[in-house]
């Protein structure tokens, strides 16, 4: 019998309270924020609460991101995805561990977040039926987001508050609300479209979409999302499809809402690395920053250049308004005669995230597609 | 008129009484035979099935063994996640088999796989009775569809990948009502059934 497949949640029997008294995770492992902003609840019990706003703001950054739509067209685009607020659970108390769950293969996807040298690895098998973890990293309390449907994994500061799955969809996209305000945030645009913080951008911070062997030889010391989540699910079965050997949603041609504008510049489940600033938005095709390692666009007047890393197989933006040279080297890329690694040239980095092409495209129908 | 109101009153009470009394004399005469008993257990226990891998709540896995629970199943099993779903409590895998146990779908899929091995046992007992009687068995079977595709309506809907058809407003309004017209459709044609048999 193979007993260690997975971790007990809790004996069978064990905690049968009414009232919830009981606590997952309670067990010693490295764990995330235990406290909810208004939310009265017990340490470590998950939260699955919707009304507890108290009025707590996330962080704002100081300007709006980029917009290519008017608020209220947004708004009226919304949707429902099939569940209810809150039915699909954040995870509110993550898990981690040293070592990875027997599931997770090597080629696996998972999305790797740094800060002040924490590590953290979130397997894609995990996050598809949560899509949120609200977590504290490096003492910072932070959301780690994933949209299944879009292809986008993308990290927010959250301040005193948690972000919630709304259950509601734009342009295929995850609009997570928060558990402060009740402000409805579409992930990708990191922008609030309804609610009071309406018209205000999240402060984000970058996640990595690699591979578990390629996080952990990046980052031998990381911790990983275990299954402890609170929750009872078939981790091992993606409802879209797989990635490791790619299959179903994430490689058909078809969507499962209509995009908000349509582009055949690319294939809609190609990958794009894409970033936007408060002026403008651009994309470059993933695979081929990877074949070339280095590619050059522009938001409105000002050049922009991508750099591949090959370790991770993930890109870095930089705006290059002096259009320095950026040349591939052996150990990296030179610029003014010196080396340097892909996410650290001497330039200011725009952060970029991996997205389906038909997902960016439908937001950003003005981006430049690089190619 | 009000005389008249009432003979038709008394005349519909009547008729009800006459319906139930039929289908409860349906559904006891099909149960007495063995073949009525093989359906219902046959058919329930199939369409008991479909509805937990429509849910997802029952499918294949990485072989392993286990039983966990979460910490406060009984708070959990009433969390509604979606239109008839609630939230799993348990996880029991068993070698390649893995089931996640939601109590409420557990006994909502009981009720509706019930109502579909009657209906089919009493449709298929009822058609090999006197010509008289013969109904086509495919009426049972046909209501309890509807309660198969409300599994489906979580996770995207990912049955519409399936079927190549894109979400919108209406047809995701439409999964809500799913159940519903799944529990009127088995027993209207179980009543239809039982007012087609006479009691001996």
């Amino acid at each position: 019998m193979d007993l260690s497949r997975r971790r007990l949640l809790a004996t069978v029997g064990a905690g049968v309270t009414l009232g919830g008294a009981g606590c997952a995770g309670d067990d010693g492992s490295t764990t995330g924020p235990s406290s909810v902003a208004g939310s009265g609840s017990g340490i470590g019990t998950p939260s699955t609460a919707t009304d507890r706003g108290d009025g707590s703001k996330p962080p704002t950054a100081d300007g709006r991101l980029h917009l290519d739509y008017e608020i209220g067209t947004l708004e009226e685009k919304i949707v429902s995805g099939g569940v209810r607020k809150d039915g699909i659970p954040s995870i509110d108390d993550p898990t981690f561990a040293e070592t990875p769950p027997e599931i997770l293969a090597p080629d696996d996807p998972v999305f790797g977040v740094v800060r002040d040298g924490e590590a953290k690895a979130y397997p894609q098998y995990i996050l598809v039926h949560h899509e949120i973890v609200n977590d504290t990293v490096a003492g910072d309390p932070v959301a780690v987001t994933y949209c299944p449907l879009t292809g986008t994994a993308q990290g927010f500061e959250r301040g005193p508050v948690e972000f919630g799955v709304s259950g509601r969809l734009v342009n295929s996209n995850l609009t997570m609300y928060d558990r402060g305000t009740d402000s409805w945030w579409p992930q990708m645009l990191a922008t609030a479209i309804t609610g009071p913080l309406t018209g205000e951008s999240l402060r984000e911070f970058r996640v990595t979409w690699t591979t578990w062997d390629r996080w952990s030889s990046t980052y031998p010391e990381t911790t990983v999302l275990t299954e402890d989540t609170g929750f009872s699910r078939r981790y091992g079965t993606d409802p879209y499809g797989q990635y490791n050997e790619k299959r179903g949603y994430y490689s058909s041609t078809r969507t499962l809402f209509e995009p908000l504008q349509g582009d055949s510049r690319a294939h809609p489940k190609a990958v794009v690395i894409g970033t936007r600033t408060e002026t403008g938005t651009v994309a470059f095709d993933k695979e081929t920053l990877l074949n070339q390692r280095v590619l050059t666009g522009n938001i409105g007047d000002t050049p922009y250049v991508a750099v591949a890393d090959t370790d991770l197989t993930t890109g870095y933006v930089y705006a290059n308004p002096e259009s320095a040279a950026v040349e591939a080297a052996d150990d990296g890329y030179t610029l003014d005669g010196t080396t340097h690694e892909a996410d650290s040239l001497p330039l200011d980095r725009s952060l970029a995230f991996d997205a389906m092409w038909f997902a960016w495209a439908g937001f950003y129908p003005g981006s430049a597609y690089v190619d | 008129m009000s005389t008249d109101s009432v003979a038709d009153g008394a005349s519909v009470s009547a008729r009800i009484e006459r319906l139930l009394r039929h289908t409860a004399v349906a559904v006891r005469g099909a149960l007495t035979r063995r073949d009525g008993q093989l359906l219902l257990g046959v058919s329930g226990l199939a369409y008991f099935l479909l509805y937990l891998a429509g849910l997802r709540h029952l499918g294949f896995g990485p072989a392993g063994y286990e039983v966990s629970v979460v910490s406060n199943p009984l708070t959990r099993a009433f969390r509604q996640v979606g239109p008839f779903q609630w939230e799993p409590i348990a996880l029991v895998v068993v070698g390649p088999v893995e089931l996640l146990v939601s109590p409420l779908n557990v006994l909502l899929g009981a009720v509706l796989a019930s109502l579909v091995g009657l209906n089919l046992a009493v449709s298929v007992v009822a058609w090999r009775g006197p010509s008289a009687c013969r109904l086509g068995p495919g009426a049972g079977a046909v209501s309890g569809l509807p309660g198969l595709l409300s599994g489906f309506a979580c996770c995207g809907p990912t049955i519409l990948l399936v079927v190549g058809v894109q979400a919108s407003a209406g047809l995701l309004s439409l999964f809500q009502w799913l159940l519903p017209i799944t529990v009127v459709a088995l027993l209207g044609t179980l009543l239809w059934v039982g007012s087609r048999v006479e009691p001996a």
